[in-house]
């Protein structure tokens, strides 16, 4: 008998792209949770990272076909939710009419954590989980997706130096810059 | 940090942590560390950043998502048909046929029939002077006396007297 092998993600969108919609239910399912947690950290907002992640769902429903197998299935889903999160950042800075500069001790702007639509659960109950938000959300942008990448998502150094499309050499040397910065940052809020 | 030594050694800290340096560099920096209290300091730091980092709570999608997806994938279905079917050119051919006769026959309308309700107002050229169809009140007037067949039945005014058929009303001037 036959042991039964999870099917790889390459070959749930070869099925998608063959027209069997079944793949595409299967990619929702493995990728959801891991978006959501990866889109959260940029936007700290559970329903603007929820309909960003099913945005991103419908990009890959449409753009199925722009899919080819040369590089990895998550990695191009993580490069369109990563773009689509920055556009989004841009946006809101446009919109914002006011910044809290005054509380950050960089030159950064300070994006509060929005815990009043935090669906049940995710509310970070020990204090170390919202001191590291904070420190994260007060990182310069690159670093900041380079933390949320490599730190939160676990990701390994080559699928993110393809979502971000730079030098592996480059990756790990901002993984380490962002890594400083957080010690620092984190010092600094515990005075 | 130090000096540059120190800045170097910190540069390692990641691939360090993660025991991926070459083993010169490693055993580099296991001595560095041995001396430098700050860089041992900023060493033990970051590697409780990392513990925190990969301890954060996980985050799940409500129960509900995938019946949204589904719903906007709906959307999204119902909008590209008839953004397809617009968008084809057949389609877009037809559409501009159906608008330019539209424009044709209001055109020919308002030229053929200027009383149409469209040209309310206007009086073309080929309408002549008169209306057709207005009433002209003298030709009303006789036309209902002889009707009546009393042409006399008509007031009369002369000087002093107003007479109707068979009476006669005579004005006196009192100031006579």
């Amino acid at each position: 008998m036959d042991a039964v092998t999870p099917k790889t993600d390459e070959q749930l969108i070869a099925e998608f792209q063959a027209g069997d919609e079944q793949g595409f239910v299967e990619l929702v399912n493995r990728y959801k949770d891991r978006l959501v947690n990866f889109v959260y950290r940029f936007l700290n907002d559970m329903t603007d990272a929820e309909d960003l992640v099913q945005e991103t769902f419908l990009k890959v429903y449409q753009k199925k076909h722009a899919y080819r197998e040369i590089a990895k299935f998550s990695t191009w889903i993580y490069t369109i939710a990563g773009n689509l999160a920055r556009s989004e950042l841009r946006k809101r800075k446009r919109r914002k009419t006011y910044t809290m500069s005054s509380l950050s001790y960089d030159d950064n702007e300070f994006t509060p954590v929005d815990h009043g639509k935090d669906t049940e659960g995710i509310v970070f109950n020990s204090y170390a989980g919202e001191e590291i938000m904070k420190a994260i959300n007060q990182l310069p942008e690159p670093f900041k997706t380079i933390t949320i990448l490599r730190d939160i998502q676990e990701l390994s150094y080559e699928d993110i130096s393809t979502i971000l499309d730079i030098p592996m050499g480059t990756v790990k040397s901002r993984v380490n810059r962002a890594r400083l910065k957080l010690q620092e940052t984190l010092s600094y809020l515990r005075e | 940090m130090q000096n540059n030594e120190c800045i170097y050694i910190c540069e390692q800290f990641t691939e360090y942590h993660e025991n991926s340096l070459l083993p010169e560099l490693k055993a580099k920096v296991d001595a560095h560390l041995t001396v430098c209290s700050p860089c041992q300091a900023i060493y033990q730091e970051l590697a409780q950043v990392i513990q925190k980092l990969h301890s954060l709570p996980t985050i799940n999608t409500n129960p509900e998502f995938n019946d949204q997806l589904l719903s906007k994938l709906r959307d999204l279905q119902a909008e590209s048909t008839w953004s397809r079917i617009y968008k084809s050119s057949y389609m877009r051919v037809a559409s501009y046929a159906v608008a330019a006769g539209f424009i044709v026959a209001v055109g020919l309308n308002v030229w053929i029939d200027p009383i149409s309700p469209i040209n309310q107002g206007r009086v073309s050229s080929f309408a002549g002077t008169q209306k057709p169809n207005a009433i002209n009140e003298e030709t009303l007037a006789s036309q209902t006396d002889s009707v009546v067949g009393n042409s006399s039945d008509s007031l009369e005014l002369s000087p002093g007297t107003i007479s109707s058929g068979s009476s006669t009303l005579q004005l006196v001037n009192d100031t006579q």
